[in-house]
């Protein structure tokens, strides 16, 4: 990372080495416990995932911003999360707030208030949606789908 | 040569323009959403591929990949930190007692 930053400038390095393994080392001892691991595959999926619905949610928000109806029915969702551990959570709860139509309001404990710009869509099957992909990238199996709905 | 460069300079003007219409939609948006959480909607969305498409417009320009991961560094670290930002705006507003705005209200 520090020879992107710099631009491929090897003479940096001289300071970039230990900068690095120092910044490495702080992030290690302040992150609550051990990072979950990671697919690939997922990975992959998931980042697709994310650009497509990144440019459907910017078109989407536009179109609703132009129009001269304000064509918007806002409301909020409650949200009862299955993804573990907390920092995949955290995770998901920012990334729910840049795909479409949904904004993290308010997270205590399993519940996740979610605000909805129009709430006339399948919002709660949306966000399973997301949740499921991030799952994925994470080899994390969801709790029964039985008791999902809040 | 120049039929190559002119067709990047195109792209890169095309993106240019896509992602300045996208901050001018999400700050339309801005003005014209009736409350602080459908403003967050409007920042946070379009925002996101507005500076997308800018940072690859850039990236065009520069021609060089590690530049390229540069300002895709640069665009993660941004929607890292925007939608942070969002979810502690939304969350204050929260408990500050904003009610969200709704349709039925309004009738």
């Amino acid at each position: 990372m520090w020879i992107v930053v710099s631009e491929g400038d090897l003479a940096s390095l001289r300071a970039g080495v230990p900068s690095s393994l120092v910044a490495a080392g702080v992030s290690l001892a302040l992150s609550p416990g051990r990072a979950p691991s990671v697919s690939l595959p997922g990975l992959v999926r998931f980042i697709g995932f994310f650009l497509v619905h990144s440019v459907r949610g910017g078109i989407d928000v536009a179109m609703r911003a132009i129009k001269p109806s304000l064509p918007i029915d806002p409301g909020t969702v409650t949200y009862r999360l299955r993804i573990e551990p907390v920092s995949v959570r955290v995770l998901f709860v920012n990334t729910l707030s840049l795909l479409p139509g949904t904004l993290s309001t308010h997270l205590d404990g399993d519940e996740l208030i979610v605000h909805v710009l129009d709430c006339r869509g399948p919002v709660i099957s949306d966000i399973e949606i997301v949740e499921r992909r991030l799952a994925d990238v994470f080899n994390i199996t969801l709790r029964s789908p039985i008791e999902e709905r809040a | 040569m120049d039929f190559a460069r002119i067709a990047l300079t195109v792209i890169e003007y095309a993106l240019y323009a896509a992602g300045a219409f996208f901050f001018l939609a999400g700050s339309i948006g801005l003005l014209r959403f009736p409350d602080v959480y459908t403003r967050l909607h409007s920042l946070t969305k379009a925002d996101n591929l507005g500076l997308g498409l800018v940072c690859m417009g850039l990236a065009v320009r520069s021609g060089s990949a590690i530049v390229a991961l540069k300002l895709l560094f640069i665009w993660m670290l941004v929607l890292a930190a925007g939608s942070t930002a969002c979810y502690l705006v939304a969350e204050s507003a929260r408990s500050a007692g904003i009610e969200p705005w709704t349709r039925e209200a309004r009738r």
